[in-house]
Order: structure tokens, then C-alpha cells, then sequence
């Protein structure tokens, strides 16, 4: 776990890019999976976990698995959102097949696990029940304001209900529902998303009923807005910088990255805060004085939520499916 | 390494007993043509699953000191296979090979659960953005 | 010259109401936005083509309420 572990990042290429700890792979050193020295060597470290935003590190794990997380938290973990629109009226400009569509991207605040998966086998009419749908509806019809102030041009002093927003959803609870759903009711977890503008006399009538699904069938199903991940930057100074050197080199990073300590020597402060620009290699002056590099079994997750589930919850449920996957699997009879 | 495997079919047997009502898709994976005869190298093909899981596995599989080779492909982007090919030198068969990745792979989501949870409920991290 | 005829079909007798553009309930008309003070009138079949409110000659027929299904996609 020393250099190896490294990619280098130079002027105009990356090397030491992928993973070579595997049994067999190298002279020294043994490789094979235990489960007991992954334990010990794991590491995560949460910077901060707000509600739509996580941002953590997993630590001494490989691209494969960090990789599988990432792609899991976007496309498999299941969330809700409108998959059928019942349109009565729409005499807005916005066509209806456009204001479905916009409907179904609305992000709601609806826990997954209280409902269940829609059976696609079933008959259209029976497919959807108190178990695994949502029933939202949009009642709104645009009039005059009698009381506009005179000379007024804007259409919210001139009209009621000019605009349309999520908040106008509403949820309408189903048998059961109304006691499960007590203490949540579902809402859109952004409520200012601007659906249609009307003008008076226009109106729009519709039901939206929200299923579960996943990010892989649709976009509208994926949790998180982004789940990505970075590698930790490296900074290694081979020479010491000085003087105005050092400041030109402190320049060549985002703030906070190096400082220059009281013998105006340059040293990296904090390596994590690095986009890796790769700036610096294209002075001279710093020519061999720095390696760049990233850290390649070092990940630093970003996970932003839609707001239906806190991010970290995410994640976990991101582990749960893998783990699924595999006990799923290995439990299946392999066929000829 | 004999500890663990006999871990390994304890633990098997347990999980076969909880989820005996469970169904399992019979065509969920199945065995490609071009298995050596004796088992110990072999393909196969696992419908409905992609990168994630087939890069994952292909790399538990390959943490295996008794396996040779181990590779994956999706042959083709818009049809929902995975095709992952296993070597072993001899002392396992490929079915084993991929049956001990499946498990490590599982156990390894266990610690990762457990150390985030841990984390999260040690707390000390910020709840605001910086 | 005569029309030749196909087999299994013959020519109707008379004409159905839908396809003579008739409204069934004649009492009711047709409903009819004014395209200029959005006011919503009925106009039957000899009426003239202008709004009940405005007199505007702009009118657009309402939609029905007949429900349409949409996929969210």
C-alpha cells in the first residue's frame, strides 16, 4: 500500500491507472479476498450529511464496488413517481402529453417502502390499488382578479392561478391510506416547480397516479440528482518552493490547497480540496519540483437526493441491492 | 482456507432454509457452451444484470487465489445479458469459483452496512454544507 | 354512369345524424369559448356565429370533458 496504489497524473497522460491487487499478480505480497483484513483496512469518513446532500469517503475499497454503489444509487434504487396521467380537461397552451410528462418528473416526498411493486402483468384497470399507488390530483382553472391595482401588467396581480406549481398537486389518500399516510402526507419535495401558466378562462383537470419504479426504467425513478464519485488528489512537493515561487505555485491551486508556511516555503494544506487542474505543470518553473497524483483506492462520494429519502438512507439501500443481487444469484439454479 | 469454506457451506445452508418460499428465476443465469469438460473453466450468462454487478464479481472472482483467469462481457449493449468466464488451476470448479465470489461479495456488502451505520450513528460529522 | 358496386357493400339509405354533423340533443347546441372575454355560451344551429357577452366573431369550441389517459414518460 505504498506508491503502488497512486495513479500519477502528468502534463499530458495518467499513468499506474488500474488495480493490481489480485493473487498472482505481483512477486510480493498476498492478495486474495479476506474478508477479516478488508474489515481492518475500510475506512469511511463522512464530511457532512445534510438532508438532500451526503458527502463521504470509502476508504481502501476497490473501483469495481465503489463503481457498482454509484451506478446502484442512480439506476436500481426504487423511488416514486407519477406513471399515469387521467386527463379530464386542459385547455392550457401546454399540450397534454408535454404536462404529463412534466407531471412525471416531479420529484415527491413519498417513502418507497410503504408501497408495493405494480404488477405489469395485470389488466390496466386492476393493476393500480391502495398498495402501490399514489393518487395525486391538479384542479385549477384561471380567472380574472377583480381586484388588480390599476395599471398592473403582471400577470399574478392580474389573474388567479396564472401559474401553476407542484405545491397545486394534491394528494388524495386511498382507503387505507389515510391512516398510513397520516403523519406523511405526500407532497412534491420541491413545491416551486412551475408546471403550466395559464390565462383566464383556461383551465386543468387532471389525476396522476405515482408507482414505484427505478432510475433504470426512468429518470423520473432515480433517488438522487447525482450520485458521483472522485479520487482523493495528491500533492507530493519533490523540492521546496519558496518566496515569490511559492506564492506563484499557491496560486496554481483552489484556495485553501497550499499555504505557505513562516520560512515562505510552500506546503499543501489540504490535498482534498485539489480539482486537479493540472495547472501547475504547465510552468516551467515548477518543472519536477511537483508529482500530482490521485489516490486511487480513496473515494469521495457526493450523493444529492430528489427529497424523498435522505441521502445517506440512499446509500444504504445502494448496499442492500448489491448484496441482493448477489444472495439472489447465488440461490438461482444454472440452467444448461 | 478449508475454515472458510466450511463457513462458507454453513452459511450457505442457512440462507437455503430461510428463503426455500422464495422463487428463484430459472433462467436467470445458465451455463454457455464451451465449458471445459471437467468443469474447472466455464462461461455463463446472467440475464437482466450489467456493469455493476458483472465488474463487481468479476473482481471478488479474481481476489480468489484459485482462480486463473476471470472476465465479463455484455455483448451487446441493448440486449440485458452479461456474460462472465471463469478459470480456475484445478482445485475448484468454476461453479464453485463464481459460488465463493457471490458470497464474498455478499459478506463484503455486510461490513460496508455495518461500518456506515456505525459511523452514522457515532455522529461528529456536519449537517450543514460547508 | 353507373358506380360500380362492391361486393358486401350497399350504399345507405339515409344519411345517419352523426355523419349530417346534427346534434342529437338539439335543445343544448354546442359549447363555445369567446376567444376575446373567454366567456363560455352554447350556440345552436342557425345562431349567429358571435359571442352571447361580447359580440366578438373569434370563438373557439370548448373541450370535452371525456377523460384521456396520458404515460408520464
Amino acid at each position: 500500500m505504498s506508491d503502488n496504489t497512486i495513479v500519477g497524473i502528468e502534463y499530458n497522460r495518467v499513468t499506474n491507472t488500474s488495480s493490481t491487487d489480485f493473487p498472482g499478480h505481483q512477486a510480493n505480497g498476498d492478495y486474495s479476498w479476506d474478508i477479516e483484513k478488508f474489515k481492518d483496512s475500510f475506512e469511511i469518513n463522512i464530511s457532512h450529511i445534510t438532508e438532500r446532500t451526503a458527502n463521504f469517503d470509502l476508504i481502501h475499497i476497490d473501483t469495481s464496488i465503489a463503481n457498482a454503489f454509484r451506478r446502484i444509487m442512480i439506476s436500481e434504487v426504487p423511488s416514486v413517481a407519477a406513471e399515469a396521467v387521467y386527463m379530464f380537461m386542459n385547455t392550457s397552451v401546454i399540450q397534454d402529453e408535454v404536462l404529463a410528462h412534466r407531471i412525471g418528473l416531479i420529484p415527491l416526498k413519498v417513502d418507497p417502502d410503504l408501497l408495493n411493486w405494480v404488477d405489469k402483468t395485470q389488466d390496466e384497470n386492476d393493476r393500480y390499488t391502495e398498495d402501490n399507488t399514489i393518487v395525486l390530483s391538479l384542479d385549477v382553472v384561471c380567472t380574472k382578479n377583480p381586484h388588480a391595482p390599476k395599471n398592473s401588467t403582471d400577470p399574478k396581480e392580474l389573474y388567479r392561478n396564472a401559474h401553476v406549481y407542484a405545491k397545486d398537486l394534491k394528494f388524495e389518500p386511498q382507503g387505507t391510506q389515510v391512516e398510513s399516510f397520516k403523519n406523511s402526507p405526500v407532497v412534491p419535495s420541491d413545491p416551486d416547480i412551475l408546471l403550466a401558466k395559464l390565462r383566464p378562462g383556461q383551465e386543468i383537470s387532471l389525476r396522476a397516479h405515482c408507482v414505484l419504479g427505478i432510475g433504470a426504467d426512468h429518470a423520473k425513478f432515480s433517488p438522487v440528482a447525482t450520485a458521483s464519485y472522485r479520487l482523493m488528489p495528491t500533492i507530493d512537493i519533490i523540492e521546496p518552493i519558496r518566496g515569490d515561487s511559492a506564492k506563484r505555485f499557491q496560486q496554481c491551486f483552489p484556495s485553501g490547497v497550499i499555504d505557505i508556511n513562516s520560512n515562505g516555503e510552500a506546503y499543501v494544506k489540504d490535498s482534498r480540496k485539489d480539482t486537479v487542474s493540472r495547472e501547475v505543470l504547465r510552468h516551467e518553473e515548477f518543472d519536477g519540483k511537483v508529482k500530482l497524483g490521485r489516490k486511487r483506492d480513496h473515494f469521495i462520494f457526493n450523493v444529492e437526493s430528489t427529497g424523498a429519502m435522505s441521502p445517506e438512507e440512499i446509500f444504504f439501500k445502494s448496499v442492500r441491492v448489491l448484496k441482493n443481487k448477489a444472495d439472489y444469484l447465488r440461490n438461482c439454479p444454472i440452467g444448461q | 482456507m478449508a475454515d472458510t469454506a466450511e463457513d462458507v457451506h454453513m452459511t450457505e445452508e442457512k440462507v437455503e432454509e430461510e428463503q426455500q418460499e422464495q422463487e428463484y428465476d430459472l433462467d436467470k443465469i445458465k451455463l454457455l457452451p464451451g465449458a471445459s469438460e471437467d468443469g474447472t473453466a466455464a462461461s455463463f450468462q446472467i440475464i437482466d444484470e450489467d456493469h455493476t454487478l458483472g465488474n463487481a464479481l468479476r473482481y471478488i472472482i479474481m481476489k480468489n487465489p484459485e482462480v486463473e483467469f476471470c472476465g465479463y462481457s455484455i455483448p451487446h449493449p441493448s440486449e440485458n445479458k452479461l456474460n462472465i468466464r471463469i478459470q480456475t488451476y484445478g482445485n475448484i470448479s468454476a461453479v464453485e469459483a463464481l459460488h465463493q465470489g457471490l458470497d464474498n461479495l455478499s459478506e463484503l456488502c455486510t461490513v460496508i452496512e455495518d461500518k456506515f451505520s456505525e459511523k452514522i450513528e457515532a455522529g461528529g460529522y456536519k449537517t450543514t454544507e460547508p | 354512369m353507373a358506380s360500380p358496386q362492391r361486393e358486401g357493400f350497399s350504399i345507405p339509405a339515409s344519411i345517419s345524424h352523426a355523419a349530417l354533423g346534427q346534434v342529437t340533443s338539439k335543445s343544448l347546441g354546442v359549447r363555445y369559448n369567446c376567444a376575446q372575454c373567454a366567456a363560455s355560451f352554447s350556440l345552436s344551429k342557425n345562431d349567429a356565429i358571435r359571442c352571447k357577452e361580447c359580440g366578438h366573431r373569434v370563438i373557439y369550441k370548448a373541450r370535452t370533458r371525456r377523460m384521456v389517459q396520458f404515460e408520464a414518460r
